[in-house]
């Protein structure tokens, strides 16, 4: 535990320093500014300056609030996720690639605190990034256009938080197993995508999908009631995350630290 | 019993074994070389001993007086070592000190030692990135000996390094040998033969030659004068240890066996100094042939 | 043109002017570190351009793609 903390403030320092945390928290901070903004005004924009061809009548109705929350996680779900892929590919394989974990791993440290303080990290960063985006759409959605039941924010918010959490584990583990970090990002985001619209294409085959969770949290935004298949898919997330982060410890122990003698 | 000690030490990569039935035995108190040309299997070896790749076979047992995790005892400075530019000297070296189980507090006082000690006290404010080669690697030494371990394993500390540098760190090296076991490689004889006591030649990850440097000097017949005197010649000896020509020496009471560099000029010297003619003479002789002779020919160059 | 200007005062520039501070702490912040540490992939001056005249996303270019570690 002592060596866990440790590890965890050096990650911690190391992405204060390099500005990882003011730049992804401010990324996810534009994105829930920029998506109620947009929600509200593109109606006006596009009637105004919309150049419809006469006697075209288009009704632009402006979204509803919980409508605004979802389209602000489809935000997150893109730009967000790619930010934090391309931010943390390297999470693991970075200090192989470079060497630097070489003089750490020679002293009594726990494989597992090495893999645990990163993850964990990688995930803290990414939740508060997360946070804050969503507590600032949050306000402008209220500012502009009303209001969502509290209980229906949160449990909308944890529900998607799972889904943040399964893909920072993927990271992870692909940043055990390759040695490329473009392979790493590219993977995850494929997988990804792949699980996402597999679950909008065939949600019926897809009920145990962590792709399936983004949409669970709109619902709970729209409804404030649980989709069918909401437990399923929670209860699969947070077994694949477990399964994930066991297989990336489990990896990380069997290949050899150091990979190059020159 | 070795500190450490392996058998048949064995490691293949892709069917070829880069070390090839290795048996070590290092022993507490003494300063090993672990000598051979590039490629001999030397940094693969001591990846092992430290247990940064396993052995593909072979047995690598750590002395039974320390138990648990043979990490704790084992200070290590890679060949290429490979810090985290954005932490100062200073931050890295409690770094390293708290993950060898020490409490802020003594990885702070400690550190204030070591960085003393390697001469880096005015730099240890100074982000690592911004280190000169030689600064790193005096920096590596610092953090491998933060936790006082019994063995000290230096990976080619001086291969890269400028001659200055290299006195710096082979100076260091020799007050450090004081304190703790010390296991380095090298490709230089020379550096060996300046600080260390035992050897291991490795070449194509075979093993050798092995032994006691001074015997094994003797037996292979260095450029080498014996010199026996009546008085004890322990005081004298500290007026040649500055000499160009001198390359080791090995004092007992009133024997002194000198390794050199240039004979002629060892000899010259020698013979026409005042204050060892004051010692009395017993025997003065020459050899000739060297290890490094046998190093140059065993390792191929 | 009366209309137009009616139209201006009924946006919420409290609620737009965030948007503005934001993208400019991020420039500020990226341009900070590219004097700062120093290594870049590329030249250092490509990537001040374009974290200055990219707008929004020129800073996050560089912390992804222009920033070398060390
Ligand atoms: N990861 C590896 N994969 C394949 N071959 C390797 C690997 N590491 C070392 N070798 C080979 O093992 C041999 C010994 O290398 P090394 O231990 O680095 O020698 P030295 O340190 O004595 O220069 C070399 O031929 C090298 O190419
Ligand atoms: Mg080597």
């Amino acid at each position: 535990m002592k060596q866990w903390t440790i590890l965890f403030k050096k990650e911690f320092k190391e992405s204060l320093r390099n500005f990882k945390w003011v730049w992804i928290p401010l990324v996810f901070i534009l994105l829930g500014i920029t998506q109620p903004v947009t929600s509200y005004y593109l109606p006006e924009i596009l009637k105004n300056f919309g150049g419809m061809p006469e006697g075209v009548i288009m009704e632009f109705p402006m979204p509803t609030a919980p409508q605004v929350l979802a389209e602000t996680l489809g935000q997150f779900n893109q730009i967000g996720i790619l930010v934090l892929v391309l931010a943390f590919m390297g999470v693991v394989a970075g200090e192989r690639n470079s060497g630097t974990n070489i003089m750490v791993l020679v002293k009594p440290v726990s494989y597992t605190a090495y893999m645990l303080s990163k993850w964990a990290h990688m995930t803290l960063l990414a939740f508060v990034s997360y946070l804050s985006g969503f507590l600032i759409a949050l306000y402008y959605t209220y500012q502009l256009i009303g209001s969502v039941p509290a209980s229906d924010v949160v449990s909308g918010f944890v529900v998607y938080t799972l889904w943040l959490l399964f893909v920072t584990t993927i990271v992870l583990l692909f940043s055990t197993i390759f040695k490329s970090t473009a392979a790493v990002a590219a993977l995850t985001l494929g997988l990804s995508i792949i699980l996402s619209l597999l679950s909008s294409i065939t949600p019926e085959l897809m009920q145990w999908s962590p792709g399936m969770l983004a949409s669970h949290s709109y619902y709970l935004f729209q409804t404030g009631e649980a989709n069918d298949g909401l437990w399923l898919s929670v209860v699969s997330t947070v077994l694949l995350v477990v399964a994930m982060l066991s297989i990336s410890v489990y990896i990380f122990k069997k290949k050899e630290v150091a990979t190059h003698t020159s | 019993m070795g500190l450490i000690k392996t058998v048949g030490l064995t490691k293949t990569y892709n069917g070829t074994n880069a070390v090839d039935g290795i048996d070590l035995s290092i022993k507490e108190g003494v300063c090993t070389a672990l000598l051979g040309p590039n490629g001999a299997g030397k940094t693969t070896t001591l990846n092992m001993l430290t247990g940064l790749i396993n052995a593909t076979s072979g047995t690598i047992s750590f002395d039974d007086r320390y138990m648990g995790d043979r990490r704790k005892y084992i200070g290590y400075l890679p060949q290429y070592p490979k810090f985290y530019g954005w932490m100062t000297g200073e931050e890295y070296i409690i770094f390293s000190g708290q993950l060898a189980g020490l409490t802020k507090k003594e990885a702070l006082s400690r550190s204030d030692e070591l960085l003393s000690l390697v001469g880096l006290s005015e730099d240890k404010k100074k982000r690592v990135s911004g280190y000169s080669g030689g600064m790193k690697q005096r920096l590596g030494i610092a953090q491998s000996l933060i936790h006082s371990p019994k063995l000290l394993i230096l990976d080619e500390p001086v291969s890269a390094l400028d001659p200055i540098g290299r006195r710096e760190v082979l100076e260091l090296m020799k007050t450090l040998k004081e304190k703790t076991s010390i296991l380095f490689s090298t490709h230089v004889l020379h550096d060996a033969e300046e600080i260390c006591e035992e050897i291991f030649i490795i070449k194509k990850g075979k093993l050798i030659i092995e032994g006691d440097l001074v015997e094994l000097q003797r037996k292979y017949q260095k450029p080498t004068i014996y010199l026996n005197t009546e008085e004890p010649i322990e005081d004298w000896s500290t007026t040649i240890k500055q000499k160009e020509w001198l390359r080791h020496m090995d004092v007992k009471k009133n024997k002194i066996t000198v390794t050199v560099e240039d004979m002629d000029m060892a000899r010259e010297a020698l013979l026409t100094d005042e204050s060892l003619r004051k010692l009395k003479i017993n025997s003065f002789e020459v050899a000739k042939t060297t290890l490094e002779d046998l190093f140059m020919e065993v390792t191929g160059k | 043109m009366e209309e137009i200007l009616n139209e201006l005062q009924s946006v919420r520039w409290d609620l737009l002017a965030p948007i503005a501070i934001v993208s400019f702490v991020l420039m500020i912040v990226a341009m900070v570190d590219c004097f700062k540490h120093g290594k870049t992939n590329g030249p250092q001056w490509v990537w001040i351009l374009v974290i200055v005249f990219v707008n929004l996303i020129g800073p996050i270019l560089y912390f992804i793609f222009g920033r070398r570690s060390e």
